[in-house]
């Protein structure tokens, strides 16, 4: 009896995950995941001793996928294709629907590309662009996933805000940058010290309520600068084959 | 496997004989137990305490979170953890185990031998906890829900509880043939259980890690294991020897107990992974499938509890441990069913990373297990050490405190999970609304923790005075043994 | 000896009742075994490790592989760039220096038409070309004379489109209609005969 629990549990997951490689991004030459850099790595260490999976989880759930009809070009006979396009839904559409919408575009003349996009509270609120999978913590040697949300989740947070200096903020003062926040500061992260000769160029830009006394200032401790070096490491949000969904054009430089 | 074969070929439809139905072995087997049991419930009611104010510190980092800025054990990332731990590692199993070698020893009517090892074994275990409590706030912790404990703190708990495991079956290989109950098969089947998922847990996430997502599923594996089916074979072995004990009518029946262990323990051990987890849908989908199929081990332990207390004469009068056990019963089928309902796909989506998952552990561990253990330990302890409890009267107001506090508890993380829930999954409600919409529900579940706290200190109180009063009871024999050394006073107390 | 008054019947260390087992649990516990099986097919993709939530089965993932799009076109482009061009045009579009000329800003790439670009990787270059107002001598093999319609249309768009150009798509038909009106020639263009086609 425990054998079968322990070769579906813990065998079967290790024979079929334990292994993974690097995969391929959909359509591109990149392959995913990447080892995380060594301030980063040391980053999610602090993240365990300090116990954030307590409050923030790491997964992003995706309750479905969609497709959007997207115009790209409308033809010889615009005023037509407009005309239909209003009567038309083109977003969070099913398969079926999205091919019926196409054919009539198509057949005013437009030309439509239909866009897979995943669905869910967790997407629409940005904290991702897909569903979190195994290869999202390939070279985590320590999977924090965490299972409850007092704080929102985390797994795209580098993404969603990239300002090393507004992460540095949060952690001294979370009130400071999000008011009513729930979240304990985490002053042991810093310390307060008299200004040298000159200020520190790490010291944080704290507005007056949060600032130390005058001729003092806050500079980060390393486990600081590691915690924000791994948050800013968190980007959960490559198109893969089992994560599957249309990447938003970035214009090239 | 073996264990559980060995299980059902020594049955052989064996029933106590009649000459067997008088009480005359159970003073000697109790006191057996004495010295083992004191560490084991002393140490114990200690963490128990430890447990409830540090659950009390992390609660109140919700209502006033600039305050615990200043020090790395003051935020709830620490405080939550290590009170969580001390409740099971430090209570839970302590108890469990001690209930599991005094029920042993009774049903197979054997005194307990060479009870130094248990209780040199009880002594690391504690120390284990200490160590693993003091790896947590020192950020030793290992990050895994369950599995915080640092390897020195780990390593003493495996030791430990192998020694007392396997005292607690050469006890059971001991009793007379075909003296075997169903209380036997859960509880040994618990023994096994443990050493099994927290040897692979720690070897294969800590030890020597396994990578990515495998860590976190071996994880979720273990939590549940030990969380829900560990205290579920433990819990439900000691209810069912205590309930017929008090009402006075067999077990009903055992068909329906062999029925609901093997049901149990299957549909139990096969889950763990949460829906929506980012692993391969089988491993949720399988979890969810058998979670949702635990509906009939809940059923059959319903049936069994009902048949066997509802209308039976019970003890005269008020009895506090019966009352208690009674209540962990049906604390039990409501929490298996919580379980049962969180795996359905739409509920489960509606309480996924809301406080209800918290509410049902809480139920699970607190008002299901610690609670049937607060009943059997105060009917054991008088009896193995042949004292009675300093304060009698204070085992119904810990008893008061212990419910109410409990049913605050959960009620309240209950239903602000569900309010939760309706927020989070609505993405044009911002996500800081849904933090703070569980504000007043953690008010609530603040109080329900002072309530938990009083009990814990009531329970304490009355285990450590009768600690002191058995070493009181050893001097006053010492010194009557030296100043009268005349005719030898008998140590018993 | 303190011994508490046991309660009722302590002595009697219980036995269980030994009557005999009800059919129904058998009946109810096959039926939700049953329905278990069903729920288990329908979600659980059958131990496929690249089916996860919420998809249902590797069907279903498959139909929602994104096959069309600007981007996807963009990306397969630049796959098939880094391949086979960007050897010697640069990562970066800009050309090496005495290998091969810059595609950012060549007027050979940003021609409102694409007919004369498309020539180039079908067929190769040899001779005298003068591209941003530099002259150049090198020659060019038929690099793209192995590619498939899809993958050159991908990748004649993404030189169209990147590093600052910005000119129209070429689709996988164009490619088509252009190798059908190769005939039969296989020779290296030179640049007059280029010029001497339509844009």
């Amino acid at each position: 009896m425990l054998l079968v629990s322990w070769s579906a549990f813990v065998l079967a997951p290790q024979l079929q995950l334990g292994g993974a490689k690097q995969v391929p991004v959909l359509n591109s030459t990149e392959v995913y995941p990447h080892t995380r850099p060594g301030e980063a790595n040391q980053g999610l260490q602090v993240y365990r001793a300090n116990g954030c999976a307590a409050c923030h989880t790491e997964q992003v759930q995706q309750d479905g996928v969609a497709c959007d009809v997207v115009l790209a070009s409308a033809g010889k006979n615009p005023d037509a294709v407009s005309n239909l396009l209003a009567t038309l839904t083109l977003r969070g559409l099913s398969q079926e629907a999205a091919q019926a919408v196409s054919d009539k575009i198509t057949a005013a003349g437009g030309k439509v590309e239909t866009h897979i996009v995943a669905v869910g509270p967790d997407i629409a609120r940005g904290w991702g662009l897909r569903h979190s999978v195994a290869e999202d913590f390939l070279y985590d040697n320590l999977v924090q996933f965490g299972s409850l949300r007092i704080g929102p989740d985390l797994a795209g947070v580098g993404s969603r805000l990239p300002d090393a200096n507004w992460q540095l903020l949060h952690l001294y003062a979370p009130q400071s940058v999000v008011k009513g926040s729930l979240m304990p500061p985490f002053r042991y992260l810093f310390t307060t010290r008299k200004i040298g000769a000159a200020p520190s160029p790490d010291a944080l830009n704290l507005p007056k309520e949060f600032a130390p006394a005058d001729g003092y200032e806050v500079v980060p401790k390393p486990e600081a600068k590691e915690l924000v070096a791994y948050l800013l490491n968190l980007h959960a949000d490559v198109p893969l084959y089992d994560a599957p969904f249309t990447p938003v054009v970035v214009a090239k430089p | 496997m073996t264990v559980n074969d060995k299980l059902d070929n020594k049955f052989g439809g064996a029933s106590v004989p009649a000459s067997q139905l008088d009480s005359s072995f159970a003073p000697p087997v109790d006191a057996s137990c004495r010295v083992p049991l004191l560490v084991l419930f002393g140490g114990a009611a200690l963490w128990l305490v430890v447990s409830s104010l540090l659950a009390l510190a992390a609660s109140l980092t919700f209502h006033m979170p600039d305050k615990f800025g200043d020090c790395s054990w003051g935020t709830y990332g620490h405080l939550q953890p290590a009170a969580d731990d001390a409740l099971l590692y430090g209570f839970c199993i302590p108890a469990g185990l001690g209930v599991a070698l005094w029920i042993f020893a009774r049903l197979g009517r054997t005194p307990l031998r060479g009870a130094l090892v248990p209780v040199v074994a009880a002594h690391l275990w504690h120390l284990g906890v200490l160590v693993g409590l003091v790896g947590i706030f020192v950020g030793d912790s290992t990050g895994f829900a369950w599995l915080e404990f640092p390897r020195g703190g780990s390593a003493l708990l495996f030791f430990a509880y192998l020694l007392i495991g396997l005292w607690a079956l050469m006890n059971f290989s001991g009793r007379p043939a075909g003296a075997m109950f169903p209380s036997h098969w859960f509880l040994v089947a618990a023994l096994f259980l443990f050493p099994w998922i927290y040897s692979t847990a720690n070897i294969l996430i800590v030890g020597w890690p396994v990578r990515g997502v495998v860590q976190a599923v071996i994880a979720w594996w273990f939590g549940n294991n030990l969380i829900f089916l560990w205290t579920s074979l433990v819990g439900l072995g000691a209810a069912f020897y205590f309930l017929p004990k008090f009402s006075g009518r067999p077990l009903q029946t055992y068909f329906y107990a062999l029925f609901a262990f093997w049901t149990l323990f299957f549909f139990g051990s096969l889950r763990g992974v949460p829906s929506g987890a980012p692993v391969p849908a089988w491993l949720p989908t399988l979890g969810n499938l058998n979670s949702m199929l635990l509906i009939v081990p809940v059923i059959v332990i319903a049936i069994i509890g009902w048949k066997t207390v509802v209308g039976a004469a019970g003890p005269e009068g008020k009895d506090s441990s019966y009352s208690m056990i009674r209540f962990g019963f049906v604390a039990f089928v409501l929490s298996a069913l919580l379980q049962v309902a969180m795996s359905c796909p739409q509920f489960a989506r509606l309480t996924q990373f809301t406080w209800f998952g918290v509410a049902q552990t809480q139920l699970q561990l607190y008002g299901f297990f610690a609670i049937t253990m607060f009943g059997a330990i105060h009917y054991i302890l008088p009896r193995a050490v042949g004292i009675e409890f300093a304060f009698p009267k204070l085992i119904r107001v810990q008893q008061g405190c212990a419910m109410l506090g409990l049913i605050i508890l959960v009620a309240s993380l209950a239903a602000g999970g569900v309010a939760q829930g309706l927020k989070l999954n609505d993405p044009n409600v911002a996500f800081a609304d849904s933090s703070k919409a569980m504000l007043m529900f953690l008010r609530a579940s603040t109080t329900g923790l002072l309530l938990l706290l009083l009990a814990s200190l009531l329970f304490a109180l009355n285990i450590f005075a009768m600690i002191m009063a058995w070493h009181w009871s050893l001097v006053r024999a010492v010194f009557a043994a030296v100043v009268a050394p005349l005719p030898k006073t008998e140590v018993k107390a | 000896m303190s011994e508490p008054a046991p309660s009722t019947p302590a002595g009697a260390e219980l036995v269980s009742d030994r009557s005999q087992s009800p059919m129904w649990i058998f009946v109810l516990t096959l039926t939700l075994l049953y329905l278990g099986a069903v729920y288990f097919d329908r979600h659980s993709g059958w131990f496929d490790k690249d089916v996860y939530s919420p998809y249902a089965n590797a069907a279903m993932l498959e139909s929602y592989q994104p096959k069309s799009g600007a981007a996807m076109a963009a990306a397969q482009g630049r796959r098939v760039y880094e391949q086979v061009c960007g050897l010697c045009h640069g990562a970066d579009g800009l050309g090496k220096p005495g290998q091969a000329p810059a595609l950012a800003g060549s007027e050979w790439v940003i021609a409102a038409g694409h007919n004369r670009l498309a020539h180039i990787p079908l067929l190769g270059i040899n001779g005298q070309i003068s591209v941003a107002g530099k002259g150049w001598n090198l020659g060019m093999a038929a690099m793209g004379a192995s590619l498939s319609d899809s993958d050159l249309a991908a990748v004649l768009t993404y030189i169209r489109t990147s590093w600052g150009n910005q000119a129209g798509e070429v689709t996988a038909d164009d490619i088509k209609n252009i190798r059908a009106g190769l005939g039969g020639h296989l020779q290296p263009m030179s640049s007059d005969q280029l010029l001497a086609m339509p844009e």
